[in-house]
């Protein structure tokens, strides 16, 4: 417990200072990136392109903004409102820059100190005015080309490097195969029945993130052992308490569990899902029958292959006729069902991290201000939040999602509904999370700490994020747990009832409505895995919400009310 | 600040409430995305009559001006006609009708729960770390996990299956007290018999005839619903029961009392018992709200023509002010309880304004 107050190196000078076993760590990393080489790349691919069309459309707002302007006051008018919306723009991403990217003060720097508080303000403006400078040499010289041409180079290399095989991937354990005349399998891993096959596959991907995540931690501990400053801080004990606390370790087992399911999708399903559920007839495949090799679209064979009760049934750990392997057995369309599930998974993640990653940021910001200043601020976010709160939550996302699904509002096509509803869910729990941490955040703004910031001439915002985010964030993150849970059911619930994320994305909940009726009979399974699967993530997300609250703080108590209500989705 | 003060202050707050509730509701429904006349004609709707329903429904009218009728409809409970479930009938009108059964089917998932929940919870906090405690709590807490609608198809699966005697001991769901021919439908309410007269506008009952075997259909019909319903509560019951069981017998009075040489019944009845039920007060007031938001699924499943039902058929088919009248009588309820769950904070725990802010 000693801290060396002289010794203020950076975390780079550290790493110099005794470069071994960040190198060992580093050097582990990269043997397991390159085994997934492929997926990466085709994942900076995917999040490159998603940039570029982001950036695309805000280089198009000038424009439309100076259509619209000169369209009512005049040419001259429109390029003065676009220069100001591209200047206001370039204001946002500096804002965003510095905050990511630019790490030393630019203003010590260049000896511009003037003190007040007005530091920040010119800090921005000098970023703002360097990525005008960029912007104007991208659009009007020829170094645009130049980037333009980089870029595509880049992406060629990386998309290339996106076909080498990975670990994980279907092609490197194929389950998809015949059988053949002599009693054997072809096509599948050293000729293994599918179904040992697909197992082997399972595990080799569990087993691939488990020592991720594993040599994840052990990064942070190699980083607390040999280059932290502190040798202890408040949160390590939390974290020792978290091991030791079991009912938190299984949720957070459940929910890495829940995780990998979701970025794994494809790899764990035994057929993909464009082949089996999208557009299963332009899918074909090979299978034996009366001694000879017939070939049949995916979906012919799921025709009949249905799980509609009685004998029309492939149940789980089951092959159907064509030798298909169906872990979770198939829907009453002939799907399988299990990769049905895999893509749900996805879908619930997506869905439960854009809503509570939103939801998350308006409470901490909001909750920081109402904390830091109070007055009317505070009343206002307490008559707002108020408001949301009183209207029964599920009747409320169901009616906002009605009205732009019957409107046929464009938003309903991005993600199938999916956005529209994580922008919904959003805007309906932020006040339950507020709430939630309005009590630690009215006694942090009170500690000497914060007081004391402001008696050195530090700016409200660097207060705020520096002196009394870390101990907010701590505690949101017991809240966004136990939300996660309640979001996953929402979403579910609406999907039962034909709302909410339209088909053919899965979706777990319309899973359980489509099995509603064979569930007596033999095809029980269509509705009843889904839900199990539903309460195992929830009890999961609630689990970790409880671990991490007992961690943080195990004098709290171990429940309350709005926590419980948030849990269960409102009466979802 | 005193509790009383306290209270007043959370009751002044409640008006700029409503108000932005109902300003709420206008935008969603007049200014959102759905043009009302569509949501009545469908896409397809012809020019002269869209017109005529434009004008009709005061649509074509300045915005202020709708606005200040529709919250002066809402604020005296004029809710107008619903335009597509039931046209020229009032929102009033239907509420009056399907409004019983739901509140029959909120009295019993508010009920039951008490009865399980509670005694659970308590059982639990009377004897910790026990494997009772364990499989209470752990019960609990997967209970808490469970979608309503999962449950009510589990639910409805089982009880299907115990058709002519299937069940273990001969067990038969359809048979068991009253008969019933299908485990899904609404129940009969009118076991007391009541003949209406009036007195001005107002429905009063001037006679009763109570029909036991009525009632007694109507209760087995609502259990199945109502177990699902409270499903939620009677976990979040279980789990803040055993807290504040455990909280109470560790503090210093039944110390006190124990050391008085007071016998453990009394300690547990007296003392303890009264006083672990405080924490339950927002418990029980919450979960009513939380009725209101699954009685749309549970009614759904259960064909149960309530309100719930209603909503959830008057938003699917874009029925505009029965939904938002219906939403808004939501509202009212929930802030109502609200309002009771402040008061009785305020009568039974005298730390609430000192120590919660």
């Amino acid at each position: 417990m000693s801290y060396d107050y002289d010794d203020d190196r950076t975390l780079r000078e550290r790493i110099e200072a005794n470069p071994r076993p960040a190198l060992v760590w580093l050097a582990g990393l990269a043997v397991l990136l390159a085994l997934e080489l492929g997926r990466v790349a085709r994942a900076i691919v995917y999040i490159g392109s998603l940039t570029r069309g982001f950036l695309g459309g805000a280089a198009g707002v000038p424009g439309t903004v100076a259509d619209n302007v000169a369209g009512s006051l005049g040419g001259a008018a429109g390029i003065v409102g676009a220069a100001i919306t591209a200047l206001l723009l370039l204001a946002v991403a500096a804002v965003l820059i510095k905050w990511l990217f630019v790490p030393v003060s630019l203003v010590n720097r260049l000896g511009l100190d003037t003190g007040e508080g007005r530091d920040e303000i010119i800090e921005r403006g000098l970023i703002t005015v360097a990525l005008a400078v960029v912007a104007a040499l991208v659009v009007f010289t020829p170094v645009g080309a130049a980037l333009e041409a980089a870029i595509g180079w880049l992406t060629d290399a990386l998309e290339s490097a996106g076909t080498i095989q990975t670990l994980t991937q279907r092609d490197t354990i194929p389950n998809q195969g015949y059988r053949t005349p002599g009693g054997g399998w072809e096509g599948t891993f050293l000729g293994l029945s599918p179904a040992v096959a697909w197992a082997i596959r399972v595990f080799v991907i569990y087993a691939y993130s488990f020592v991720v995540a594993a040599w994840l931690w052990k990064g942070y501990e190699v980083f607390r052992e040999h280059y932290r400053e502190a040798d202890w801080t408040p949160r390590d004990d939390s974290i020792n308490r978290f091991r030791t606390h079991y009912w938190g370790i299984f949720g957070l087992a459940m929910v890495f569990a829940f995780v990998v399911m979701a970025i794994f999708a494809p790899s764990l399903g035994p057929v993909t899902a464009e082949a089996n559920l999208y557009s299963p007839y332009e899918y074909e495949f090979q299978y034996l029958e009366g001694g000879e090799l017939q070939t049949v679209t995916q979906g012919d064979a799921n025709l009949a292959s249905r799980s509609q009760g009685g004998s029309d049934n492939v149940g789980p750990l089951s092959y159907d006729q064509y030798d298909r392997w169906h872990p979770a057995g198939t829907n009453q369309d002939g799907k399988d069902l299990f990769t049905f599930l895999m893509y749900g998974a996805r879908t619930s993640l997506v869905i439960g991290l854009t809503s509570i990653g939103l939801a998350t940021a308006i409470a901490s910001a909001l909750s920081m201000i109402t904390a830091y200043y109070k007055g009317l601020v505070d009343v206002l976010t307490v008559v707002a939040s108020d408001t949301i709160i009183s209207i029964p939550a599920f009747l409320l996302i169901l009616l906002l999602n009605v009205l732009f699904a019957e409107a046929d509002h464009p938003i309903m096509d991005i993600y199938n509904g999916g956005f529209l509803l994580a922008l919904i869910l959003a805007g309906v729990y932020w006040p339950g999370l507020w709430r939630s941490i309005r009590g630690p955040s009215l006694q942090v703004a009170s500690e000497e700490w914060v007081d004391a910031a402001k008696s050195y001439g530090q700016s409200p915002g660097m207060t705020m994020r520096k002196h009394m985010s870390p101990y907010i964030l701590t505690y949101i993150m017991i809240y966004a747990s136990l939300m996660l849970g309640a979001v996953i059911i929402v979403t579910a619930a609406l999907s039962f009832l034909g709302l909410g994320i339209s088909p053919p994305t899965p979706e777990w909940g319309r899973a359980v409505s489509e099995g509603r009726q064979y569930i007596s009979g033999s095809s029980w399974h269509i509705s009843t895995i889904p839900g199990i699967m539903i309460v195992f993530v929830v009890t999961g997300f609630n689990a970790l919400g409880d671990g991490i609250r007992d961690a943080i703080d195990p004098e709290s108590e171990a429940g309350d009310a709005s926590a419980d209500a948030a849990a269960t989705g409102g009466g979802a | 600040m005193s509790r009383w003060r306290y209270f007043f202050k959370r009751l002044v707050l409640m008006v700029p409430v409503l108000f932005l509730v109902m300003t709420l509701i206008f935008v969603a429904l007049r200014m959102g995305p759905l043009d009302p006349v569509a949501a009545i004609l469908g896409p397809e709707g012809t020019g002269g009559d869209a017109q005529a329903i434009r004008e009709s429904l005061g649509l074509d009218q300045p915005l202020w001006q709708q606005y200040v009728e529709f919250i002066i409809g809402l604020l005296t409970f004029n809710f107008g006609q619903s335009w597509v479930i039931q046209p020229g009938r009032t929102v009033t009108e239907l509420v009056g009708i399907y409004g019983p059964r739901t509140l029959w089917l909120g009295f019993w998932s508010i009920l039951l729960p008490l009865f399980v929940g509670i005694p659970l919870g308590f059982y639990a906090g009377l004897n910790p770390n026990s494997w009772g405690d364990y499989v209470a709590s752990f019960g609990g807490i997967v209970w808490l996990a469970m979608p309503n609608f999962w449950l009510a198809i589990m639910l409805l699966a089982v009880l299907r299956q115990t058709a002519g005697g299937a069940g273990p001991l001969g067990f038969d769901w359809y048979t068991f007290g009253p008969n019933v021919e299908s485990l899904i439908g609404t129940p009969p309410l009118d076991f007391l018999g009541t003949t209406w007269g009036s007195l001005g506008p107002l429905p009063i009952p001037t006679g009763f005839d109570p029909d036991l075997g009525e009632l007694l259909v109507a209760i087995k019909v609502i259990l199945p619903p109502a177990l699902v319903l409270g499903s939620a509560s009677m976990a979040a019951e279980l789990r803040i029961g055993r807290t504040a069981f455990l909280e109470t017998i560790n503090s210093n009075y039944v110390e006190t009392a124990r050391a008085k040489g007071l016998s453990g019944r009394v300690i547990v009845w007296k003392h303890v018992f009264r006083n672990a039920l405080i924490p339950l007060v927002p418990i029980i007031t919450n979960e009513a709200i939380l009725l209101i938001g699954g009685s749309v699924i549970v009614e759904t499943i259960f064909g149960i023509n309530g309100l719930g039902a209603l909503f959830f058929n008057a938003a699917v088919q874009a029925d505009l002010p029965l939904a938002g009248a219906l939403i808004f009588i939501f509202t009212i309820i929930t802030i109502g309880l609200n309002i009771v769950q402040d008061l009785l904070y305020t009568i039974l725990d005298p730390r609430v304004g000192y120590d919660q802010q």
